[in-house]
């Protein structure tokens, strides 16, 4: 849109150039989109579709160039960064959304983020997914999980009164013709509440609620009048909740049990592998190899890493999180629970007095080493195969800090 | 003609790469040799093992010349992280490679020493034991993790940055001799009072350390070759897929 400032847009990508593979797939691109704009990107594959879509939405490191959302820096070519100060709707082609969660729970989660909540009834009635409010994402077939993360992407438009960005990739993938009908309706009546609508796709249908086609030739503007009015019952906004991130990694590890799956194995295995190969009455108090006993197991179990991150992993859901920028689900809660109970119960098998002040140095100290671990997974997430990365490679490399965490606790008699 | 002198004078090159890692291979032998045949033996109150004591002829070459692969490997890394540079990622596939072959060489020297000598093969108390031992595994998740990945941005950001990561260990490995200097000896060079050595085995140990550095760089030249022509391949099949 030539002829706006930064300011008046509510996205502006300027001069953009992204890299993917060996391939630099958008080259000095500039974009400027305002309100009540529904650009529609139907070029062909491999043009550059969903790297437009991700590097709006800030997902993807640009090698030059900036992003700007409502006039404020998103991201530029330094990294450096921003959290939105306006929430957007975002949808992933590969859906973004976690398989152990509940329908209802993902959408709360975009409501939360998006800065309020409503009643989503009406709409999953809308996309006949009201009946499966309650049911596990992974419990879906493949077109119903992505209604659930196309209607993530659209719900801050529902929700917010000012002009939203939202970004669509691929959104009527696999959905049946009735729900693309609503959809495209949908869509129109964002743009009627003067939201910005983003869609990559090849369906021709949406052409009908588009306000301008993009494609490698660049933009044609098409239906700029006014669409006959839609109307929707208005929503009761209600207060949304906080500590996001927080809050599903708890749910999620209550649900799924991962932390005492994956940790909590490791641990008790350490432990009764080191219970039957020592015998602790043998062992001098005050020596380096009797608290390293008591602490091993809390240790090994903080060096399997964070579950949370392998089911992130699923259908891009780090990724989704990673673009709202509000945190990224933890399990140091549960991880601090298990050092703790780790090493009280070493101490007891060792028939020792407890040592409390032991006892919360091995909750932190799983909590800290699955941390680090995660910090290594994290950083490997953006590879083309980040599992196949081996990150676990470096976690000898901890060895080193427990060692000497070790040495501190002889030499202060905490034991 | 020209195309004819490009393509003897990559051959000269290539070559050259492959007499310097020869030669570097000889000088290696050559060391062993002398540490096994020539060195003078070590006065057994000194230590509990006086005949393990000729592994530090190629202990000590050997981390050198890790030293001289991590160091590529962090210009490598820098050159592709803050430059885009072609060239900088092949010095840090060439560093990581051969840190990796020389850091084992250590690593596995060291721990025959150490056992003959302290009785344990590692220390995990030794901060510098450790800080390169994790310089190893460090080069041991590039190596392993570039080769499971298809090469591009996203593969060589990430593994730039942990080689980057890794390169602050090395400071801190020399340092954390002096600080927290619990079984292993102090720096051979640079290391003050006490820590030089005379005569013979002055003289064994530098040969040692010029075999380890002529195999070291006729090892990343070979490297940075391989990395190159995987490349020029990439490209031909790359251009052959759009026929």
């Amino acid at each position: 849109m030539l002829g706006q400032t930064m300011t008046d847009a509510l996205l502006n990508l300027n001069s953009v150039t992204v890299r993917r593979g060996m391939k630099t797939v958008l080259s000095q691109l500039n974009l400027q989109v305002s309100s009540g704009q529904v650009i529609l990107f139907n070029g062909t594959n491999g043009e550059g579709k969903s790297t437009i879509i991700e590097a709006a939405a800030g997902l993807i490191p640009l090698e030059a160039g900036s992003v700007h959302h409502h006039g404020e820096l998103l991201i530029d070519e330094s990294g450096k960064g921003a959290k939105p100060v306006h929430p957007f709707g975002l949808t992933l082609q590969a859906d973004g959304c976690m398989g152990h969660q509940r329908i209802e729970e993902h959408l709360v989660n975009t409501m939360d983020i998006a800065g309020s909540r409503v009643e989503m009834d009406s709409i999953l009635e809308r996309y006949n997914l009201k009946h499966r409010k309650h049911d596990l994402i992974a419990q879906l077939s493949g077109g119903q999980r992505r209604k659930v993360a196309m209607i993530a992407g659209i719900l801050p438009g529902f929700i917010s009164k000012e002009p939203r960005l939202i970004f669509l990739d691929e959104p009527d993938s696999g959905l049946d013709e009735a729900s693309r009908i609503s959809l495209i309706e949908d869509i129109r009546y964002l743009r009627q509440k003067g939201h910005a609508v983003l869609i990559a796709s090849h369906n021709k249908e949406f052409e009908d609620c588009a306000t301008d086609l993009y494609n490698i030739e660049g933009m044609v503007e098409i239906n700029q009048e006014p669409t006959t009015e839609i109307v929707r019952n208005d929503v009761t906004n209600l207060p949304p909740k906080g500590w996001i991130a927080l809050r599903n990694g708890v749910v999620s590890n209550n649900r799924t049990l991962s932390t005492l799956a994956y940790n909590g194995i490791a641990g008790f295995l350490t432990l009764g592998i080191l219970l039957a190969l020592v015998d602790p009455t043998k062992l001098d108090t005050g020596t380096i190899q009797k608290s390293g006993l008591i602490l091993s197991s809390a240790f090994a179990a903080g060096l399997v890493g964070d579950s949370m991150v392998q089911m992130l992993h699923e259908h891009r859901s780090l990724a989704w999180w990673k673009a709202h920028k509000q945190g990224i689900p933890s399990s140091y809660i549960h991880g601090a629970i298990l050092g703790f109970a780790l090493t009280l119960l070493t101490q007891l098998a060792m028939d020792l007095t407890i040592s409390w002040e032991l006892t919360i140095i091995g909750s932190l100290l799983t909590t800290l080493t699955m941390f680090i671990v995660r910090m290594f997974d994290l950083t490997s997430a953006r590879l083309a195969r980040p599992r196949a990365a081996f990150t676990r490679i470096l976690t000898p490399t901890l060895i080193l800090p427990f060692a000497l965490l070790v040495q501190w606790i002889t030499d202060s008699n905490l034991i | 003609m020209i195309q004819r002198e490009t393509t003897v004078g990559r051959t000269m090159s290539k070559r050259g790469a492959e007499g310097i890692l020869l030669l570097g291979f000889f000088g290696i032998g050559l060391t062993l040799g002398l540490a096994f045949l020539k060195a003078p033996s070590v006065s057994i109150n000194a230590f509990e093992s006086p005949d393990a004591q000729r592994i530090f002829y190629w202990h000590v070459p050997a981390a050198w010349a890790a030293f001289i692969a991590f160091g590529f490997l962090f210009v490598g890394s820098a050159m592709w992280f803050f430059k885009r540079s072609n060239l900088g990622w092949r010095m840090h596939v060439a560093g990581a490679e051969a840190g990796l072959a020389t850091g084992l060489m250590t690593v596995w020297s060291g721990m025959v020493w150490g056992a003959a000598e302290w009785g344990v093969p590692w220390d995990w108390t030794d901060v510098r034991l450790n800080t390169f031992g994790l310089l190893t595994f460090l080069a041991l998740f590039l190596v392993l993790g570039r080769q499971s990945q298809p090469d591009g941005v996203e593969t060589r950001d990430t593994f730039s940055t942990f080689g980057l990561y890794g390169f602050v260990l090395v400071p801190v490995t020399y340092v954390a001799t002096r600080l927290w200097q619990i079984r292993h000896p102090g720096p051979v060079v640079g290391g003050g009072d006490g820590g030089s050595l005379a005569g013979e085995m002055a003289v064994i140990l530098l040969i040692g350390a010029i075999s380890f550095t002529i195999f070291i760089i006729g090892h990343i030249l070979m490297s940075m070759r391989i990395t190159s022509l995987e490349q020029r391949l990439e490209r031909i099949q790359k251009s052959m897929d759009k026929v």
